[in-house]
């Protein structure tokens, strides 16, 4: 049913379109990208800094790293940092929305007031700051999982509060006191019963995070305050900033595979959510 | 005489609202022998419902049950702790709700819904909880109960619905079943077919049944006893027989006018006024207030339970000196 209103929602259809081709450049990119991630090899071909043509796509960057290349491997890495950041937070916010919506009292008060304080504080620096001292004291080898961890932890309140609301809403539910009445405890109620009844709003905002999440790392990235090591679109950018009049094409294509990607996901949560919103059925 | 399945007296299950105390229950009374069946009547908001609930222990927030005693199967149900009252829902008793849409999780098939019970509380298998959810699918009338299990809720008819709510709440055999309005929300049609499914598997399954309703016709049908409550208080208790020849309540009067008949001949009476404000329920008798014979006294003191005849009992200050009309036949 909700299929069927998703096939006929086009701008929805268009936003899969686009995630499966990156997810597919993804999954491919030990075969599509001609150099590996991270290789200076064209300067010793001696194309460092040229334009782009047919050998080299989307031209070379300064000290000689394949754009194109580069690009593939970062969808690699963006759409895992994406992915794994957002499914984190989904779990993290059933779990502790689930408790805040579900249990009445101290225990419930002090899970919603942590998830307000989550809610309001401006993470964007602290994601920073964190990346920053984590990756030089204690986590080095993390890499981009360091990444996937700050930014799970920061951002797990707007799922919490969905689902918190929609625990309370559906917790009154005639199904779950029939449940009850039957022998279920609280966790069985809980888990069995109320969230998979709420998974649908879930489902949006978790695709919706994917962008989100991407759009965080290729910012924290971009201010130089992600991995160095590993290829992502932030870091291209980054290095193509500095060069932007003479070598664009650098910046340039990190940044539409930035857009295109952020866009497919955006719009492929819109037709979920339309495709999922009961009040929308006609 | 046969053996006392539940026993519940002078309960009192109070809502805790913003706006107030709300006396949902005020010394709910009532009894219930093995292998019968009997009638819990009383206009919305009168306290049928929250007698099944209190008695399950499940009383939504923020009610709470604040005295009484509930026995079952001469045990304290009010002194046990909520994992061992979860060991009894099911198998010692089980509700059948009102509203099968409503009632039945929308996301799980049929099969998931009653394997779910099933393995819950007995040691099964997966393969044996399908068998045993399928034999109780076809014992609550179901056709093609293989079809059926594979089915969601939403692709079945509100009959068809109310049976599968029905062997949920059986699945585990339970020795007293609550009805609470189970066909209020079904197609007249359908209703007989229910109600008659209902009273065959109570007999099949030798369990006890408290069947909850507003429908005077449904009791005369179905139950051997009836309570009567008003208010969240016992009104009147009789056999069937009794209370519709010989009611003493003016309450009970006004209810039994209030069904119709295919013969009547006069206009239907209506019972003037609504169910009052339990936050501050009325002094004296909680029905004076809207009882044609109230005098003075019904204002001021409130009548205590009395007893009337065998297994008769009123609670109503003028029970002697008013002859209340029954339904003749």
């Amino acid at each position: 049913m909700a299929w069927r209103r998703f096939k006929r929602n086009k701008s929805g259809l268009i936003g899969s379109a686009i995630v499966v081709f990156f997810a597919m450049v993804a999954l491919l990119s030990p075969y599509l990208a001609p150099y590996p991630a991270r290789s200076y090899q064209a300067l010793y071909e001696g194309a460092a800094g040229e334009a782009p043509s047919w050998q080299h796509p989307f031209g070379v960057e300064e000290s000689g790293i394949d754009v194109f290349s580069e690009v593939i491997h970062g969808t690699r890495n963006d759409l895992y940092v994406g992915l794994a950041a957002s499914l984190l937070t989904t779990i993290l916010g059933i779990a502790i929305g689930a408790v805040a919506g579900y249990f009445k009292g101290l225990v419930s008060d002090v899970v919603l007031g942590i998830t307000q304080i989550f809610f309001v504080i401006p993470v964007l620096l602290l994601i920073l700051l964190f990346a920053r001292v984590f990756s030089i004291l204690v986590f080095k080898g993390l890499g981009l999982t360091l990444i996937v961890l700050i930014l799970a932890f920061f951002g797990w309140s707007g799922v919490a509060f969905i689902v918190r609301g929609e625990t309370l809403r559906v917790k009154e539910m005639e199904f779950v006191q029939a449940a009850r009445s039957l022998g279920a405890g609280a966790r069985r109620l809980l888990f069995r019963h109320i969230v998979p009844n709420i998974l649908s709003p879930v489902i949006v905002v978790t695709t919706l995070n994917i962008a989100g999440f991407i759009l965080t790392e290729v910012v924290v990235s971009f201010l130089g305050f992600g991995d160095a090591n590993t290829s992502t679109w932030g870091l291209l950018l980054n290095e193509g900033f500095s060069f932007v009049r003479t070598e664009w094409w650098v910046s340039f294509f990190p940044g539409l595979a930035v857009v295109f990607c952020v866009l497919g996901f955006n719009l492929m949560g819109d037709g979920l959510s339309d495709a999922l919103n009961p009040r929308l059925r006609e | 005489m046969a053996r006392r399945l539940l026993e519940i007296s002078d309960l009192r299950t109070y809502f805790f609202t913003e706006a107030g105390v709300v006396k949902a229950l005020d010394g709910m009374a009532v009894e219930v022998n093995e292998g019968e069946t009997i009638g819990l009547v009383g206009e919305s908001g009168s306290g049928k419902s929250v007698t099944a609930q209190s008695t399950l222990r499940i009383v939504p927030r923020p009610g709470r049950i604040v005295s009484g005693s509930v026995k079952f199967d001469g045990e304290d149900l009010l002194a046990k702790s909520e994992d061992e009252m979860r060991k009894l829902r099911g198998p010692k008793m089980a509700i059948v709700f009102q509203d099968p849409t409503t009632s039945l999780n929308p996301v799980y098939t049929v099969e998931k819904q009653l394997t779910d019970i099933i393995m819950l509380h007995r040691d099964l298998t997966k393969e044996e909880a399908r068998k045993s959810a399928l034999h109780i699918l076809e014992r609550v009338g179901i056709q093609e109960p293989e079809k059926r299990l594979k089915a969601y809720p939403h692709e079945l008819s509100g009959g068809m619905k109310q049976r599968v709510a029905i062997a949920r709440a059986l699945s585990c055999e339970p020795r007293l079943l609550f009805a609470d309005e189970p066909t209020t929300n079904l197609d007249v049609t359908i209703q007989a077919q229910v109600l008659e499914l209902l009273k065959q598997l109570q007999k099949e399954f030798g369990m006890s049944m408290v069947m909850i309703t507003h429908d005077m016709g449904i009791i005369a049908d179905m139950a051997e006893r009836v309570t009567v409550l008003y208010a969240g208080k016992v009104m009147e208790v009789a056999d069937t027989v009794t209370l519709f020849t010989f009611p003493k309540h003016p309450y009970t009067e006004a209810l039994l006018k209030a069904v119709p008949s295919v013969a009547q001949t006069r206009a239907l009476e209506v019972i003037p006024g609504n169910i009052p404000n339990l936050i501050e329920p009325p002094s004296g008798c909680v029905f004076h207030p809207r009882c044609k014979y109230a005098k003075d006294i019904c204002m001021k003191e409130v009548p205590p339970l009395e007893k009337v005849g065998e297994g008769h009992h009123v609670a109503c200050h003028r029970w002697r000196e008013l002859t209340l009309e029954g339904k003749s036949s």
